[in-house]
């Protein structure tokens, strides 16, 4: 939503240059202004998110009740323990191996056709809607109006081994049996990340395709190329901050994703990062270890995390 | 040599074969239609609402399964006189639980993310970078970490706060806020600050200015804001799962979890389509009320919904 | 970034600033961790950590009543009844708080984090609490059924004698629920150690553990021919590993909390570790309601009765909002005909002295009474009736004791290693 880019008359220039200096000394409005309003929002993410956050650092890097097994955080950082977190380190690289290379492994196929599919579907959309876009709109939308366990729930019972998607598939004889999707099976959870992700990959790809002056897309079809090769040459590399921002928008919270697992399969074998901590979180004794698990998970993400905000704060200096 | 000039035309400019040449050329064609992404633009939407739809119907079971229709009836909307929607007081508790809940953030979340979004986007000193900071991470934080966190400030720290709705709302809010301010500062950087600045020339103090000035250039945004923590939070699980104390603090989507674990009976399908129908009206209404207070104005599409 | 983590650390609560002077860490006195591990052959007296309330305290008068139990362990039917008999007191009840393992709702617990008026806690649960001062004592006089009615023994349990903080809530045998359309009886019945079917490559993908690690671990060591299975041995319990282990790569298996009771009768697993009390419910959740559907759940159990048996028991928490109206509820619950109809739709068979067992596999239940959808079903169908427990299998069965904090860690490290899905020789 830029506005026009003409070159400003005089007259407007000198009402920018002495609006611009009026703020800087505080004219229109006093310093303390914007902070102002900026406080009460930062007062609360210092007690409820950074304050929680160094909660999982005292729990940790804390101790643990020797016959209840309770976590104790330690405040002060000069009394920390190292105990769990080197033990936690030890697991990611032995025990939990698997775990996390299933993770990411999951994760990777899960954002790769949440990208593929969410672009066709975005791209068709926006550049092919035509009368039908706010009807198409909404039905893209309309998945997040109800309960996604809901949503779950529904395909815990179609991908039963007498649900209708293996009636289906089995008259169609596609399969000669009725399929255990719920038995255990990677690809049914990576289908299930897909399934409830998806939208959220859809809706920043779509907004950014709708953007997209037709004029630019359209110079290339007017130059000859087909609509492959404008796509390729013209489109992707003009959506790429796009993608990278759905990219990480979906694949950020699947590495935290415990609940499609529990739901649609239930096996160890399909365990995720997530599951480590939402067990580790109740056992008796293992509080540090689910903190450890905690910060080794948001080390992780801080480089995807970090290019993304990096990329976010160029595109906001850019504009 | 009456034929060598139309003879050598007619070598040049004759098609490889008749079929291949078609299909070429119905590739290279700019404006043909996208058949392709038509369809899996359709398909796509099927596998998506499909089972919404099942889930809808599967309310309307007359039998007790989950996965088969056994004729369609009321049964578990009000017939069965324990556990259907109408009867039974635990899904009448989960249902008003998630309503308060999406309701009680929404109202928190809202004011405090527009005016953080205000201040950050106009306040250039320092700390401001820092503050921008901190409210991305929040936002690109997965909310298992949130949630586990807040659990264990609740438990060890905030020993005055349970388990419970206040938490449920706190660790919810904290999960939303950067909604709204993502959303307001997509429309402040249309809106400009020309508009405040030529009512403070007018002589209006920075106060009235914002109020009657800047804020109805913002309704549409605080409008969309409201809408989507509103429909985010009402199906809000892993934040508000940690957070749970007693049965009556456990919203729709914790119940449906447990019951999942559990025996499910339709009746959680009637109350998931039941709260379907009440988000469906927020949005609607959100959405008329966006375009209301849209009206006379450029018109901006539904992508600053969205922010990004 | 260091700024902001900097600000942070500005918000100690109370306890913290008192902690900031000493070390964090309890210790606790020998003695008081030997009651913490009570034996069947070293039985314990809990101490007193506090008054019962009185006997002349009036019933609270328009309490919701707060039960804070596992998922579908008490019939709400029966709390309804229980609500309308003291309708004179305005009584009411919504939903019972529920907790998917004992732990989860020991840890609740522990952080005060629960208000409940009854808590159904499992046997090793119990001195932990109790020590604690997490758990309230009885008054014996506000619960006289459970000497009028109960298996005497339950006057004094090895892990709580003189029954001061907890009543018996139902027995049960863990053994192994299977399906006899896939498996015949003779097959289960005939192996020298049945225990091994669930490491039968025949049955992939349909095997199913409790996601409970005492019980799966327990199973491990039974297969492996290790009879102590309170044991703290690191041997025992590596053994336990490899066994687990082994398991995944073998047959795959889901751990669930509903997956004897329903998904196996509905047809998801072929073989499932078992609770007696869950495949004699199972009846009710069979695709179809009939004899034959009901002909296809079967349950085994080592037929000299020696394997694992015990009880779940019924307690007050100590900040129970209603301790007069919670020790009415469990002596209702302690009653004959209460109990009964709760084992109709539960399947756990409460320790009741007028229950004959031989007459739990004729006897048609409540539920089974009033579900006219369905073929009637018996207490016990009588093709399961190994799922009849007997006060004399308390004998010669093995009971699952609370177990020390160093071999609970143990087990929880096995448990841990199952649960990531490692697999071995990689």
């Amino acid at each position: 939503m830029s506005k026009p880019a003409s070159s400003p008359s005089p007259a407007r220039v000198s009402k920018v240059r002495r609006t611009r200096a009026a703020e800087q000394s505080g004219v229109h409005y006093p310093r303390w202004f914007w902070p102002a309003f900026a406080s009460p929002a930062i007062a609360w993410l210092l007690v409820f998110f950074l304050l929680p956050l160094y909660t999982v650092l005292s729990i940790a890097f804390g101790t643990v009740d020797p016959i209840f097994r309770t976590p104790l955080p330690v405040w002060q950082p000069w009394w920390w323990t190292t105990s769990h977190v080197v033990e936690g380190l030890d697991k990611t690289f032995g025990l939990f191996q698997q775990v996390y290379l299933r993770t990411f492994w999951y994760v990777l196929l899960a954002s790769a056709v949440c990208l593929v599919l969410g672009y066709a579907v975005a791209y068709y959309v926006a550049r092919h809607g035509g009368r039908r876009k706010t009807l198409l709109l909404v039905l893209l939308v309309s998945p997040l109006w109800i309960s996604y366990l809901m949503r779950m729930l529904a395909w815990v019972n179609l991908l039963d081994r007498e649900g209708y998607v293996n009636r289906i598939l089995t008259f169609l004889h596609v399969v000669p049996q009725p399929v255990g999707w719920l038995e255990g099976r990677g690809i049914t959870v990576i289908l299930g990340l897909v399934y409830g992700y998806i939208p959220y990959m859809i809706l920043p790809l779509y907004a950014f395709l709708d953007r997209i002056e037709g004029s630019l897309l359209e110079s290339g079809r007017d130059l000859g190329a087909d609509p492959v090769s404008t796509f390729v040459r013209v489109t992707l590399p003009l959506s790429r901050p796009a993608i990278l921002a759905g990219l990480v928008i979906v694949s950020l919270p699947m590495f935290g994703d415990y609940f499609t697992n529990t739901m649609l399969s239930g096996s160890p074998s399909t365990t995720m990062i997530g599951n480590l901590i939402d067990d580790s979180i109740n056992t008796a004794g293992q509080g540090p270890e689910a903190a450890v698990l905690i910060l080794i998970l948001m080390i992780m993400l801080l480089i995807p995390i970090g290019y993304y905000l990096r990329s976010t704060a160029r595109a906001a200096e850019a504009r | 040599m009456t034929g060598s000039i139309t003879d050598r035309r007619a070598v040049v400019t004759r098609a490889p074969t008749p079929r291949l040449g078609r299909l070429r050329s119905w590739w290279s064609n700019p404006w043909r239609k996208p058949r392709l992404l038509e369809a899996v633009t359709w398909a796509y939407l099927a596998w998506s609402i499909l089972p919404i739809f099942v889930a809808v119907l599967i309310s309307f079971n007359q039998g007790r399964s989950n996965s088969s229709i056994q004729g369609l009836g009321l049964n578990w909307w009000w017939g069965d006189p324990s556990s259907s929607l109408f009867r039974d007081p635990e899904l009448h508790a989960a249902i008003f639980q998630s309503l308060r809940l999406s309701v009680a953030t929404m109202v928190v979340t809202v004011p405090l993310g527009v005016a953080f979004a205000l201040g950050l986007d106009r306040w250039h000193g320092r700390g401001s970078g820092t503050a921008n900071f901190v409210m991305l991470l929040s936002f690109v934080m997965p909310e298992i970490v949130l949630g586990v966190a807040m659990f264990l400030v609740v438990v060890h720290v905030l020993a005055f706060l349970n388990l419970g709705t206040v938490a449920q709302v706190v660790g919810l809010v904290t999960y939303q806020l950067s909604y709204p301010v993502i959303i307001v500062r997509a429309r402040l950087l249309s809106v400009g600050k020309e508009y405040e600045e030529a009512a403070m020339d007018l002589g209006a103090p920075p106060r009235q200015a914002i109020r009657r000035v800047l804020l109805p250039l913002l309704y549409p945004a605080i409008l969309a804001s409201f809408t989507v923590v509103f429909a985010d939070s009402l199906d809000d699980f892993v934040t508000v799962r940690y957070l749970s104390g007693p049965a009556n603090s456990e919203p729709l989507s914790v119940k449906i979890y447990n019951f999942s674990r559990g025996s499910p009976t339709p009746a959680i399908n009637a109350a998931a389509t039941f709260l379907l129908f009440a988000t469906t009206i927020v949005v609607v209404l959100g959405y008329l009320g966006y375009r209301y207070t849209q009206r006379g104005e450029r018109r901006e599409d539904m992508t600053a919904l969205t922010g990004l | 970034m260091r700024r902001s983590a900097g600000a942070a650390v500005a918000l100690p609560s109370l306890s913290a600033i008192l902690a900031a002077c000493t070390r964090p860490g309890e210790t606790r006195t020998p003695e008081q961790i030997d009651l913490l591990v009570p034996r069947p052959d070293r039985p314990v007296t809990l101490p007193m950590t506090g008054e019962p309330i009185a006997t002349d305290t009036p019933i609270e008068s328009g309490a919701e009543l707060q039960i804070f139990n596992w998922v579908d362990y008490v019939w709400k039917a029966i709390v309804r009844r229980f609500v309308e008999e003291n309708s004179e007191h305005d009584i009411s009840f919504s939903a019972v708080t529920t907790f998917n393992n004992m732990e989860e709702a020991v840890s609740k617990m522990q952080a005060g984090e629960i208000e409940a008026d009854v808590f159904f806690p499992t046997i090793d649960a119990v001195p932990k609490l109790a020590v604690a001062g997490l758990l309230q004592p009885l008054n014996h006089e506000l619960i006289p059924n459970l000497e009028e009615n109960v298996w005497s023994v339950y006057q004094n349990p090895y892990y709580d004698q003189q029954w001061r903080y907890t009543v018996p809530y139902t027995v049960y045998t863990t053994g192994i629920s299977y399906r006899r359309d896939v498996i015949s009886d003779s097959q289960i019945y005939g192996m020298a150690n049945p225990w091994e079917i669930l490491w039968d490559p025949a049955h992939r993908d349909r095997v199913g553990v409790y996601d409970s690690y005492r019980d799966t671990i327990q199973t491990a060591l039974l297969k492996g021919g290790i009879t102590d299975i309170n044991t703290g041995d690191q041997g025992d319990l590596d053994l336990a590993t490899d066994e687990l282990l082994s398991m995944l790569d073998l047959v795959n298996p889901r751990a669930t909390i509903n997956g004897s009771y329903k998904r196996l009768p509905q047809g998801e697993f072929d073989l499932h570790l078992s609770w007696s009390g869950d495949i004699a419910a199972g009846w009710g959740y069979v695709p179809e309601y009939t004899r034959d559907y009901y002909e296809n759940l079967g349950y085994w159990f080592p037929e000299d009765r020696v394997g694992p048996v015990d009880n779940d028991c019924i307690a007050i928490p100590a900040n129970a909002p209603h301790p007069r109206l919670a020790h009415e509820f469990i002596n209702f619950l302690l009653d004959f005909q209460n109990a009964m109809d709760n084992f109709s739709w539960v399947g756990y068979q409460p320790p009741m002295n007028d229950a004959q067992p031989a007459l739990l596999t004729e006897a048609e239940g409540l539920y089974s009474q009033i579900s006219g959808w369905a073929e009637p079903a018996e207490y016990v169908l009588p093709w399961m009736e190994s799922a009849v427990v007997r006060q004399s299998d308390f004998d010669v069965g093995y009971r699952q004791a609370p177990l020390s904090p160093e071999a609970d860690e143990r087990w929880n490290d096995v448990w841990q290693q199952f649960k990531a899905g490692v697999k071995t020789g990689e």
